[in-house]
């Protein structure tokens, strides 16, 4: 079913904001590695 | 001596290979065989089925990584297989010459990828259907000239339906698709010509965002974010229309035909279309010391090699025990037999299957792809050097353990482009051990969009190359 839901302007502001998507690709990247090395077992 | 014989050089094939020479090529013989001779980087042939990368960027030719890794490559098709302890082979034919290849073997690793059903659906593929798909490099190449040939025709005004999504209902790799749909719209977009396509999302799942894994959910600042409202929130603000619940049955020249949960029967138009076909298991031979198939101990129905898995449970017992996921990956009537990737059986659906009043089951796949067979070949892998080495395996992940990561590109500029970043722990839902409805850890759970996403999956493209050429450091980078 179709709905109306979409991103507000505050989200799609900060999607493109340069220097918090900077602090977001560090964030998502030290965040896959901790749980991959957590997961990965000896 | 031991001799490792490994079917496939994909990211399951590839990846088990390149442990396997490391930790134990200068000591034991380690053999691929692949009927293809180079490694495709699967993920960017989303960017090649629009033109936005050239195919040659892809792909690397294997022969000098194994030759650099002590793994002998073969390139050939592997055809046979004789498990039957006391005289255990591989039977191939060469590629370059049709000749008979065997490759006897103490150890063996199933890991060939799948084989592209397009016969499961009348009229699907680009061979002898209607629909193109990006799941080999040769199919991405071929969607490329259709979509930028359909785009001379938008710019000479003409509107279009652009139908994108799965093409049968147990069809799996939604993920693939929904990074097509998105970058089909994106590069419209820049070219201007997005006014003039009608762009659809047909796909099989229960809910959009469900990726055949029954959906992302994350906690955020104390709220539960759930990925059918963020993919809905990306279709939404993209103008994509979509459609789920249905079921793939037939496609005629311009028109697909569906059946959805209620099991209406009904039909789309569509110009330019790329469907994922299901996905079976690669049609081996399996044969006994007598010559007999023994094809039943090896696979299940579809094809999958059975592995460690608790095969024949029911959907909601399954959904309980995440026990009943294989861990080590091996085949239970030849301990000395592995599957990796998407070759291993599943024991089951990870989302919620459902069979309408005609009796289509409809149930989207669950993914083994990426990630998920990166890791498999790795434990199958060092399970393997153990044994050789110690006599006993150490190693052991199963999908109710294993985290796994999946950036759906949106755009590949590193200026405008776009990016959704999921993380999911684990895979498959564990409800024994997270105690909420979800069965996964909230906090590591991760589903964000930005431009910071495409520059991750620019980071990936290259990064991964980098590890499966066997460059210095290629260990320290996760699957």
């Amino acid at each position: 079913m179709q709905t109306s839901q979409e991103f507000s302007k505050a989200e799609k502001f900060w999607m493109n904001f340069k220097i918090y998507q900077l602090w977001r690709f560090i964030v998502i990247n030290v965040k896959i590695l901790a749980a991959v090395y957590q997961s990965k077992r000896s | 001596m031991a001799k490792v014989v490994v079917i496939g050089a994909g990211f399951a094939g590839h990846t088990a290979a390149l442990y396997l020479g490391s930790q134990i090529g200068r000591k034991h013989e380690i053999t691929v065989i692949s009927n293809r001779d180079v490694f495709g980087y699967v993920p960017s042939w989303v960017w090649v089925g629009v033109g936005h990368m050239k195919p040659d960027q892809t792909i690397f030719k294997l022969k000098p990584v194994y030759d650099k890794m002590n793994v002998k490559f073969i390139h050939a098709a592997a055809k046979e297989i004789h498990p039957d302890a006391g005289d255990q082979y591989v039977l191939g034919e060469e590629v370059s010459s049709g000749k008979e290849v065997r490759l006897d073997y103490d150890y063996l690793v199933i890991a060939p990828g799948p084989l592209l059903n397009f016969a499961g659906t009348p009229g699907l593929g680009p061979e002898n259907g209607f629909t193109h798909s990006i799941c080999s490099l040769p199919h991405a190449i071929k969607t490329r000239d259709a979509y930028l040939a359909l785009c001379d025709r938008m710019q000479k005004g003409e509107k279009v339906k652009i139908v994108i999504g799965t093409g049968h209902p147990g069809a799996t790799c939604q993920g693939a698709a929904f990074e097509y749909i998105v970058n089909v719209h994106k590069d419209l977009v820049k070219k201007g010509l997005r006014d003039k396509a009608d762009i659809l999302w047909l796909s099989n799942e229960p809910s959009v965002g469900d990726f055949g894994v029954n959906g992302v959910q994350i906690k955020r600042n104390g709220h539960l974010m759930r990925s059918e409202e963020f993919l809905t929130s990306v279709f939404n603000d993209h103008g994509i229309r979509y459609q789920v619940q249905s079921g793939v049955t037939k496609v005629e020249d311009g028109k697909i035909f569906w059946q959805n949960y209620e099991g209406e029967e009904g039909s789309t138009d569509f110009d330019f279309s790329m469907l994922i076909p299901q996905f079976k298991g690669q049609p081996f031979k399996y044969i006994g010391k007598d010559g007999e198939d023994i094809s039943a101990r090896m696979v299940n129905p579809a094809g999958f090699v059975l592995v460690d898995g608790k095969y024949g449970l029911p959907y909601p017992e399954l959904a309980q025990t995440p026990e009943a996921w294989p861990s080590r990956y091996q085949n239970p009537t030849y301990k000395n037999v592995f599957a990796a990737g998407i070759a291993f059986a599943p024991p089951g659906p990870i989302s919620k299957p459902f069979t309408n009043k005609n009796s289509l089951l409809i149930a989207p796949a669950p993914p083994r792809t990426g990630m998920v067979s990166g890791v498999i070949g790795r434990v199958v892998a060092l399970n393997i050097v153990d044994l050789i080495e110690k006599g006993e395996m150490t190693h052991s992940e199963p999908m109710t353990e294993m985290v796994a990561a999946c950036i759906a590109s949106m755009g590949d500029s590193l200026w405008d482009g776009n990016a959704v970043a999921i993380v999911m722990k684990p895979v498959v839902p564990d409800r024994k051990k997270y105690a909420n409805e979800f069965g996964r850890d909230l906090f590591t759970s991760h589903l964000e969009m930005g431009v910071s996403g495409a520059w991750m999956k620019f980071m990936l493209h290259h990064t991964f190359i980098w590890k499966f050429k066997a460059r210095p450091g290629w260990t320290i980078i996760p699957e």
